[in-house]
């Protein structure tokens, strides 16, 4: 389909996009590094939000300032911002996640370029009756400096109209992602790959059109003709940026039917109130989403909802996409790995960098777990 | 039924037929730059081994990293699922496989019936290879099929303490060096490969009883550190190296 060549474009190119986006609007644009980026404010501001995912190339730069237990994902982020390779952007949002981005964060601003340069301070524990007030201050903050970063002034009006624009957005990801659980084979994985990545790119308006095309071609594409003996898999972890992965897997005999990635459903997953107070209602869905292993929301939260992610969507089995150097995610696998076993639902552990391992170890992995599936 | 069953690895290419019950004939070649040239080559050979026509042959599978160029297989299957259908075959007994190639190793589970539970690969690095010897052997002028029985005669191994191959062959050199005896440096590098081996089979968690399968199984002297890190008994098959060919023909005798 054409329009999955529109997103590849973006996905593959997103820098040339985004000069070209700023040339045609004069829109500022503002880099973020995770899921947890009220990007609702940053489009209420007139800005486009747009999440930085680094690079796997010849990274030579960031070493310098990196410890060598750091993932490539921060590793490449930094590379990117000290290669000048992003002076398109008018600033970065950290959120205060996980440890690395936290340093990323400190190393940004001494050392890249300096534009704006906000670090969103977040509660770690998602689960107390302060965390909501504390999380609503933060979003208030958050507004003010942002405010004064691009020298404009956010309206509560433009902020409902953001999340008007976001539900509908997250509502119809939702959508295309349950369309596809049922009839894998209208959408490959390695397409709804490049929309969920072009999603957190591309000028949304634009997005929102392009996806509700795509949503009703999938409708009504004729139901599925999976074959029985596809095995349905479940990803989870941080993030994936290997469309690769998702041939490998159709080649094999499986499909992925959901997963749990901040590159997939944590990204879109949740809708906001929006009668409530903006800012309230942007905060409350960070507060009921499920959570990133960064933040807490109970011990064993997590596992329990990736349980019954399996069941809702009938899995057969669980990857573990760990980020080497990734410590939140390597906390949580072992419980997560006893707890999976426990309900007797098989898992296989996928250590990788930005760069995948070899083509062929990885494909006779896969191929071994789908045939013992 | 007589089947065929093809393991194209990264150094040598497997063949083995197997009539029912029995092996009847195995061929290891090297597989040298076509993968698809040492399965027809490895197949021809085997054949020849075995007395027996190409009509013969009822079923073929692959398997090993070159299971997708022997185009003249009826399926294939990954070198897991084969070397567990070979061990099984071999003794229906065995709960879990140790399997070092050439660039990879690799741990299996079994349950009662061959079915494999769980498997985990080391597949990033080169320690605890069978490529890993082919460097150390270079590096100490031995013929890799002495390193067993050299070994042996050492009282007190060396220390090896780097986890890659490149430095490790450094550390070699200054062993060589510092005049350490050739056996007590091939002990060290045999229990080296025990160390790292081991602490991938921990993730999984042995049962025994165990099987050591691939080429590297040829080597005693890794068999004996492997068994006394893990405090227990491996078995060693005559087909270790050919165990995944065997397994091969024997899913293709299921098929």
């Amino acid at each position: 389909m054409e329009k999955f060549t529109e997103f590849k474009n973006i996905v593959t190119d997103p820098y040339t996009y985004c000069r070209k986006y700023k040339e045609e609007t004069g829109n500022k644009i503002v880099g973020f590094t995770c899921s947890y980026t009220p990007e609702e404010i940053i489009y209420a501001a007139g800005a486009l939000p747009f999440r930085l995912f680094g690079t796997d190339e010849g990274i030579h730069r960031a070493d310098m300032h990196l410890q060598s237990y750091c993932c490539s994902l921060v590793r490449g982020i930094l590379e990117e911002g000290l290669s000048g390779r992003l002076d398109f952007i008018n600033g970065v949002v950290f959120p205060h996640t996980c440890d690395s981005i936290q340093r990323l964060s400190d190393i940004w601003r001494l050392n890249v370029t300096p534009k704006f340069h906000i670090d969103l301070v977040l509660p770690v524990k998602l689960n107390t009756t302060s965390a909501r007030q504390y999380l609503i201050d933060v979003m208030e903050k958050f507004k003010k400096d942002l405010e004064s970063a691009l020298g404009v002034k956010i309206t509560d009006a433009a902020l409902s109209d953001a999340i008007k624009l976001y539900n509908q957005i997250r509502k119809l990801m939702m959508k295309l992602y349950t369309l596809r659980a049922q009839k894998p084979e209208t959408l490959k994985g390695r397409d709804l790959h490049s929309i969920i990545k072009a999603a957190m790119i591309m000028d949304r308006q634009l997005l929102l059109k392009t996806l509700s095309d795509i949503v009703e071609q999938t409708q009504k594409a004729p139901a599925s003709k999976m074959k029985p003996e596809t095995k349905k898999l479940l990803l989870t972890g941080g993030i994936c940026s290997h469309p690769d992965i998702y041939d490998i897997i159709e080649n094999a005999g499986g499909v992925v039917v959901w997963d749990d990635l901040c590159t997939g459903s944590r990204y879109f997953e949740g809708i906001l109130d929006e009668k409530a107070p903006p800012l309230e209602a942007i905060a409350q869905r960070y507060l009921d989403r499920d959570i990133c292993p960064a933040k807490h929301a109970g011990l064993t939260d997590r596992g329990e909802s990736l349980v019954q992610m399996v069941r809702q969507h009938q899995a057969d089995g669980v990857v573990f996409m760990l980020l080497k150097f990734c410590d939140p995610h390597a906390f949580d696998y072992p419980y997560i790995k006893e707890m999976l076993e426990r309900e007797n639902i098989p898992c296989m552990l996928l250590d990788m960098e930005e760069q995948l391992p070899a083509g062929g170890q990885l494909q006779t992995r896969f191929e071994t777990f789908i045939q013992i599936l | 039924m007589i089947t065929a069953g093809i393991d194209i690895g990264s150094i040598t290419a497997k063949a083995a037929i197997v009539d029912g019950g029995k092996i009847i004939a195995t061929k290891i070649i090297f597989t040298g730059y076509n993968a698809e040239l040492a399965g027809q080559k490895v197949y021809d050979e085997v054949l020849i081994e075995a007395g027996l026509g190409k009509t013969a042959i009822d079923k073929i599978v692959s398997t090993g990293y070159g299971r997708n160029a022997v185009g003249f297989a009826d399926k294939s299957f990954t070198e897991i699922m084969a070397h567990a259908a070979g061990a099984y075959f071999l003794n229906p007994l065995i709960h879990s496989i140790i399997d070092i190639g050439g660039q990879d190793s690799k741990a299996i589970l079994l349950d009662d019936k061959g079915k494999v539970k769980n498997f985990v690969m080391n597949d990033k690095c080169a320690a605890g290879t069978g490529r890993f010897l082919e460097v150390m052997a270079r590096a100490l002028e031995v013929n890799l099929d002495d390193f067993g029985t050299m070994s042996q005669k050492s009282a007190s191994p060396s220390k090896i303490s780097s986890l890659c191959t490149v430095f490790a062959e450094s550390e070699v050199i200054s062993l060589i060096a510092r005049g350490e005896k050739r056996q007590d440096i091939i002990a060290g590098i045999h229990e080296s490969i025990a160390a790292r081996v081991s602490s991938m089979l921990a993730r999984i968690g042995v049962q025994k009883p165990a099987m050591i399968t691939g080429g590297v199984a040829r080597n005693s002297g890794v068999v004996l550190a492997l068994s006394k890190k893990l405090d227990m008994e491996m078995e060693v098959s005559p087909y270790a190296q050919v165990n995944g060919a065997i397994g091969a023909a024997i899913l293709a005798a299921a098929l």
